[in-house]
């Protein structure tokens, strides 16, 4: 009996012990870096930054993904930028103008010093533009300009033409992927450009521990006014829940992306500010309409009318952004706000299933990335959809063959998410639902009609903001009733600060400024 | 019939031994309550698995919902009782498929020896090389998740283990006289191992696998914690503590209760196990 006893205990904690491991294999926390919680009164000057991701790369021309490019917004400068209203501004050319339909003319900003102390030069925006054209990851951004137009007229004058009349062309200039390099550090830099970036911004690289953070330092020959940080370290923390308590304890001084479920802890938290933004971003349900019963506009009706895309909203992100009426969210120009949702009617649903000919429904599948909101919405999908007969299998893969295998149009339905960056909605549209950009390049549900894709193009080759408003209403109006998309949510930039924090701005598109950040 | 008194005598008397043990008998009724509520789940279950209800998310426990609902309002209680046929299924169909293999390999290995014993060992050392969670993840990400291919890697990973038992039985029951008199008159080398060794053989056997069905059980929840198990809506223990993980801060029922349910499992398997092993063991014969 006492040896039972003694058994008892040590199996328990065994089981104990044992669950706490298996509990623990993804939750498992990086070290705090060195900055304690509170040593407040001495004015600090290293920045502490939680995000979601690694960077991958800090050459812009090889990656379009969100945590690289906050990464490398500190590091590199645009020929002209976007503030947080989506206007456009001065950026590394001080002014520009139009010389014909085709072509601008941009003056440069003088005396700006790369981080390898090289000047910038017009020889340098030809170089970059020429690189990125080149890109198989961004080129498309920048696809329009011509590069045998591109035209150095002096060491601070250059002109840029466009292919065909791009009216977003300014824009597409403001994204990251347009960011200035130097020739001299690119051929340096080789194969390993990306770990040794050099660009003309406020910030340049220090360290980077990669998988764990990156470190930047201030850059003391930057041409404009100098941040009052000296360092900012920006930290990986996958775990949403992780990066709301990091923040709590003082690790780190801004959290990127609170999670939903978060959001209120840090809202009531006395020493914590939440910052929320509408931003550009669109979730939306795709089907694939290349495949059958998808490339049945009832079919795809049905659904629409069959998912309770409220309620879903409400329990997935609860409370935090919008459900979404169109492809467009609010804040991106000429997005039609008169669409009609389709609303939560079973009854219209099964009708329409009926006249498909498939009121017994069908068997499909529903791919999602592992996002956690993603996942969830694909669930409660395959819940509704029940009620019209649709058995549902949940798919979920991992970030690579995700994109692999909706861009070779293998799915049924997906869930995918897409950021109007320039807030333009050539941006938001085009790459979407042209048929000319079917697969990898944006358009995954493998839909479009002859007049939309003549109304996207018009859109992006006409000059007068009118007529194009007028196209993309039409276009918008199309989508809503040939049903590519359930419609999800549009999102929020939603950070969490350290009271003490100031001058934190964030930028719809996601990329925030954190040059402007300083301690009180 | 002589024969078949004989039999039935020893296991009459583990029989006995483990009634006597109250902690294994503590065990055995929790693992009979689990066979109950997966065999009836569909009686029992106040809910089905998959009734989401989107107006009710995240209730603590109440009288509609005596352990509260998840994040899309289904009700736990269901989910776990649902969830106990998966975790039966994957502990006992993996622990199957491991004593199978395993056993099968030990059999030839200790019985015919020399160079087939040693290829064979020689890889069964390769596979406990490799951790056994880590083997597990790598053949589900090779086959895909689903609850096949779980129990298919849960199983893998142990086969080792219910190798090296079986084949040191073989090694010092192959040397008894009853063996060589079996031989002497003649019975082949199968009816050799399947009649007179494996029967001899099966104590260990038994124990191992009382305590493998829990370790497969822990290995699975494991494995669907990480995102590689089951596709939901699949109530399985791990995925429900998975998903708990998001909330715990504020909901801590969304994981203590499938967490509890893991625990008394495996804890109940444990204490079986355990006095499985103290009845079969003829030194503690009192």
């Amino acid at each position: 009996m006492i040896k039972n006893k003694k058994i008892l205990v040590l199996l328990s904690l065994v089981l104990v012990f044992s669950l706490f491991v298996v509990g623990c294999g993804k939750t498992e926390d990086t070290p705090g870096t060195d900055q304690p919680a509170d040593k407040a009164p001495e004015v600090r000057d290293t920045l502490i930054v939680g995000q979601g991701a690694d960077a991958k790369i800090l050459d812009p021309h090889a990656t379009n993904d969100q945590p690289s490019s906050r990464v490398m917004k500190q590091i590199y400068e645009t020929l002209i930028t976007q503030n947080e209203q989506m206007e456009l501004e001065p950026g590394l050319a001080v002014s520009w103008e139009k010389v014909d339909d085709l072509t601008f003319e941009f003056k440069l900003r003088q005396g700006v010093k790369f981080h390898n102390g090289e000047e910038f030069k017009a020889s340098d925006v030809k170089f970059t533009l020429l690189r990125a054209v080149e890109s198989p990851t961004i080129g498309h951004i920048v696809g329009a300009i011509d590069p045998e137009s591109i035209e150095i007229i002096d060491d601070y004058t250059i002109r840029i033409s466009t292919k065909n009349p791009f009216a977003p062309l300014l824009a597409h200039l403001a994204h990251g992927a347009s960011s200035m390099l130097n020739e001299k550090a690119v051929a340096e830099g080789g194969d390993d450009y990306g770990q040794n970036p050099v660009g003309t911004g406020p910030f340049k690289l220090y360290e980077w521990k990669s998988g764990d953070s990156i470190e930047l330092v201030r850059f003391e020959d930057f041409h404009g006014a100098q941040p009052k940080i000296e360092r900012i370290i920006m930290r990986n923390i996958p775990e949403g829940t992780n990066r709301a308590i990091e923040l709590e304890t003082g690790a780190i001084d801004i959290a990127f992306d609170i999670a939903p479920t978060d959001v209120n802890r840090i809202d009531e938290n006395k020493e914590l500010t939440l910052v929320r933004d509408p931003n550009l971003s669109t979730a939306y349900i795709g089907f694939n309409a290349a495949k059958k019963p998808y490339d049945d506009v009832r079919v795809r009706q049905a659904i629409n009318y069959a998912i309770d895309m409220d309620s879903i909203i409400e329990a997935v992100y609860l409370g935090i952004g919008e459900p979404a009426i169109g492809p467009l969210g609010a804040n991106v120009w000429a997005s039609h706000r008169g669409l009609t949702p389709y609303g939560f009617d079973v009854d219209k649903a099964k009708e329409l299933m009926k006249e498909a000919g498939l009121e017994d429904g069908f068997k499909t599948t529903i791919w999602t990335n592992e996002n956690q909101q993603r996942m969830d919405i694909a669930e409660i999908v395959q819940n509704q959809l029940k009620a019209i007969n649709i058995e549902t299998e949940v798919k979920v893969l991992e970030w690579g063959s995700y994109l692999d295998g909706t861009a070779a149009g293998e799915h049924d339905m997906f869930i995918l998410g897409w950021t109007t960056v320039t807030g333009d909605p050539d941006y938001g549209l085009y790459p979407l639902f042209h048929s000319e950009q079917y697969g990898s390049a944006g358009n995954r549900t493998f839909w479009s009609t002859p007049r939309s894709d003549e109304l996207l193009t018009l859109g992006r080759t006409t000059a007068d903001p009118e007529k194009r408003k007028e196209y993309y209403m039409e276009a918008q109006e199309i989508i809503r009733d040939e049903a590519p998309w359930v419609f999800t949510w549009n999102g929020e930039n939603v950070s969490g600060t350290r009271n003490n924090v100031r001058g934190f701005m964030q930028h719809p598109a996601g990329h925030h400024k954190l040059f402007t950040v300083y301690f009180e | 019939m002589n024969k078949q008194g004989q039999k039935r005598g020893p296991w009459r008397e583990v029989w006995r031994r483990l009634k006597q043990n109250k902690a294994a008998m503590v065990g055995l009724a929790i693992i009979l309550i689990l066979v109950f509520s997966a065999i009836f789940a569909d009686f029992i279950a106040p809910y089905g698995y998959d009734d989401q209800d989107l107006k009710a998310r995240l209730q603590g426990p109440s009288m509609q919902h005596f352990l509260g609902t998840d994040n899309f309002g289904r009700d736990i209680l269901s989910r776990i009782i649902y969830g106990s046929r998966v975790s039966l299924q994957v502990g006992f169909i993996a622990v199957g498929i491991a004593i199978a293999v395993g056993g099968t390999l030990g059999a030839i290995s200790g019985y015919y020896g020399k160079r087939l014993d040693n290829v064979i060992m020689r890889l069964m050392d390769v596979l406990l090389a490799i951790p056994g969670i880590l083997l597990a993840i790598s053949i589900v990400a090779a086959l895909g998740s689903g609850l096949q291919n779980v129990m298919i890697a849960v199983g893998i990973g142990s086969i080792p283990g219910y190798a090296r038992i079986v084949r040191s039985s073989v090694l010092t029951i192959r040397e008894q006289e009853f063996i060589e008199a079996a031989r002497a008159v003649g019975a082949s080398d199968f009816r050799i191992i399947t009649k007179h060794i494996i029967p001899n053989a099966l104590a260990p056997i038994i124990v191992q696998s009382t305590l493998g069905v829990a370790g497969a059980i822990l290995s699975a929840a494991g494995l669907s914690f990480i995102g590689l198990g089951f596709q939901p809506p699949t109530p399985e223990w791990g995925a429900m503590l998975s998903t708990g993980r998001n909330f715990i801060r504020d909901h801590w029922h969304m994981t203590a209760f499938p967490g509890l349910a893991i625990m008394i499992t495996i804890f109940g398997l444990n204490l079986l196990g355990d006095g499985l092993r103290d009845a079969l063991d003829p030194r503690l014969k009192n």
